[in-house]
């Protein structure tokens, strides 16, 4: 041996600093604090500004019947819903990203958000062909419900097909997975446009709005079809964080520690792809909070998994609020859906950690 | 403890380990030495339960390895890839702690008793000094020490290593192989290792077993096996082998297709240095 063994210091070991002071609670306590933020302003700002004692006085129940109504029926559950969405695809592009070991593993690239899209879109369709009703609008509630369970449908069948198309002699190649993913994306697209073409004119506004990935007319219908799922979702990802830990190694080298890989791998696509598609299944597509938030908070945590899920889980959050906060003021009365800000506002940053990088 | 009887095994169709039977000494450094493509990772990878055998068993203490808990498996044997993945900005302190997944079920956090097994480890390869800082930036040295650590720390009494000396230079080399002599010596630890070295097998190994073609062509002490009939049947290498004082084998050669016209002066100054080597 060629260096004397000597005692280690006993100081950065996981969760050793006292509550409030080490780095990493200083991380949470700001992911924290950015979450209520945006989370205030979403409820404030919009077509007409409020001020902080009429948001209070809507959230009591005591002004005027038309603040309460912009607060409690549109604002409220328009922000809460856009958080929940930005927990669910950025908790599940976290999942992906480890299991796959794959930096670019997200359910938009892997093709799991397409085939989500494509069954929801084909329900919809359906179902708007078998009711019929005059009204497409009265019928959407009965769409809402089910929609998240056929968008899970069609994102499990996608993320089993390019899972086991990703194997290479009984392991799973990072590289192979994605290049499927991207090409199997692309064709499931290509099917909703022309599903969307042949038999949508009825509703190819409000369908191609909600294949934007928009928040426009979230309510609390909404965020009580998401709940279920996100608790799920959370209970899965804390079941998981110590297999996610070996995962991160060579495929037979967890498997000598003693992980059940294809056992726990199986079981994290499936909390992935619940994640993704049920969220796909309310508001649509929303790409890159997938991918960008877990980089994020990767480069921010370290390779903490404990701290990375937490701040995926505020940091997600944030970014899907402030993105549709922006997306409904910046050029008031238009609208730009929440997935194309999440993008605008999270690639420079994205490429700027990039450059950074050693 | 661990051995096969009339093992084969395959990629698909393709066979890769022909019909071997051989046990592993308890509490000695074995090497499996070969041309490349004779079957010593799939060998060792077998040992470890990684693959299902076309023919024959692998058995650890009489008990086929495909009938152990993975976990249960886990507790006796740990296995060192030829190139292991680093996980992302991972320390070298929560990378040896990995090591102590079997310990634990699923759902448990680590104790102090892991704690302990992880500083040990890191205690016994010397990289104590080095828990805070992150994997990927230490030299490919320390990296395999710090390998190493995390297979000492999962508390195993077998340990393999494919090619562990691959990817370093010289004094690295020579640095890990004393590293695993050393935890041999002073904690009975079983090693089984691939390696592409003859005078390096030669130098720390207690058993060689010569793999050709994917079947077992010579298994014995380093004197009986480092011969130059058989590195010239083997390796298609001239070779002149030498006894140092240790009593342990020392060859140099040259290859078979400079037969006719050898290089001399070549040859001549790998005489040199074994002389230095060996006196």
């Amino acid at each position: 041996m060629t260096h004397p063994a000597t005692t280690p210091p006993r100081s950065g070991r996981r969760w050793s600093h006292l509550p409030g002071t080490g780095p990493v609670a200083r991380l949470l306590l700001t992911g924290g604090l950015c979450l209520v933020l945006v989370a205030v302003a979403g409820v404030q700002l919009g077509a007409v500004d409020l001020t902080w004692s009429q948001v209070w006085a809507g959230l009591t129940g005591d002004s005027s019947e038309h603040v309460q109504r912009v607060v409690f029926e549109l604002r409220l559950p328009r922000t809460l819903t856009g958080a929940l969405i930005g927990i669910h695809f950025a908790l599940s592009g976290w999942l992906l990203q480890l299991l796959s070991r794959n930096p670019l593993a997200e359910a938009g690239i892997l093709g799991i958000s397409a085939g989500a899209s494509l069954v929801a879109v084909i329900a919809f369709i359906i179902g708007d062909w078998m009711v019929s009703s005059a009204d497409p609008y009265n019928n959407t509630s009965f769409a809402l419900q089910y929609l998240p369970l056929f968008a899970m449908v069609g994102g499990l069948v996608t993320a089993l097909a390019v899972y086991f198309l990703g194997m290479r002699h009984g392991n799973l190649s990072p590289v192979k997975m994605t290049l499927t993913g991207a090409v199997i994306a692309g064709m499931l697209h290509a099917l909703t446009t022309g599903a969307l073409a042949f038999w949508g004119h009825a509703h190819t506004e409000l369908v191609a709005q909600w294949l934007a990935g928009s928040l426009y007319g979230a309510q609390w219908q909404h965020l009580r079809t998401l709940l279920p799922w996100t608790l799920i979702g959370l209970v899965g990802v804390a079941l998981l964080i110590r297999p996610l830990d070996v995962m991160q190694l060579d495929d037979q080298h967890a498997r000598t520690l003693g992980l059940g890989l294809n056992r726990w791998r199986a079981f994290a696509l499936l909390i992935a792809t619940l994640l993704a598609a049920s969220a796909v299944g309310v508001v649509g597509p929303v790409g890159f909070v997938g991918l960008l938030i877990p980089h994020i908070s990767r480069r921010l945590a370290g390779a903490n998994l404990p701290v990375q899920l937490v701040l995926c889980v505020l940091l997600g959050a944030v970014l899907a609020v402030l993105a549709d906060l922006l997306g409904r003021t910046l050029f008031t009365p238009y609208e730009v859906p929440v997935g194309v800000v999440s993008a605008i506002l999270g690639v420079p940053f994205f490429l700027y950690l990039l450059s950074r990088q050693p | 403890m661990l051995r096969t009887e009339q093992l084969s095994l395959a990629y698909g169709d393709k066979p890769v380990v022909d019909n071997i039977s051989l046990a592993i000494p308890e509490g000695g450094i074995t090497c499996l030495l070969g041309p490349n493509g004779s079957g010593k990772s799939t060998l060792l990878k077998s040992f470890a339960g990684l693959l299902p055998a076309r023919a024959g068993k692998v058995y650890l203490d009489n008990r086929p390895v495909e009938q152990w808990d993975r976990r249960r498996l886990a507790l006796r044997l740990a296995m060192l890839p030829q190139k292991p993945i680093v996980p992302d900005g991972i320390k070298v302190r929560d990378l040896v702690a990995l090591g102590r997944f079997p310990h634990r079920k699923w759902w448990q956090r680590n104790l102090t008793t892991d704690d302990n097994a992880t500083l040990n480890a890191m205690a016994m390869t010397g990289v104590s000094d080095l828990a805070e800082r992150p994997v990927e930036s230490l030299s490919g040295g320390q990296q395999q020490r710090v390998w190493i650590a995390m297979a000492l720390a999962q508390e195993t009494d077998i340990l393999l290593l494919d090619e562990p000396t691959t990817f370093l230079d010289w004094g690295y080399q020579l640095e890990v192989l004393e590293l695993l002599s050393t935890l041999n010596r002073e904690h009975g630890l079983t090693v089984v290792m691939s390696l592409h070295d003859l005078n390096q097998a030669a130098q720390f190994a207690d058993r060689i077993a010569v793999l050709a073609d994917g079947q077992l062509d010579t298994i014995g002490s380093p004197g009986e096996v480092i011969t130059e009939t058989l590195i010239n049947r083997v390796f298609r290498v001239h070779a002149t082998v030498n006894l140092g004082r240790d009593g342990r084998p020392f060859c140099s050669g040259f290859a078979e297709s400079a037969k006719d016209n050898p290089p001399a002066n070549d040859h001549d100054r790998v005489h040199v240095t074994v002389q230095s080597e060996i006196s």
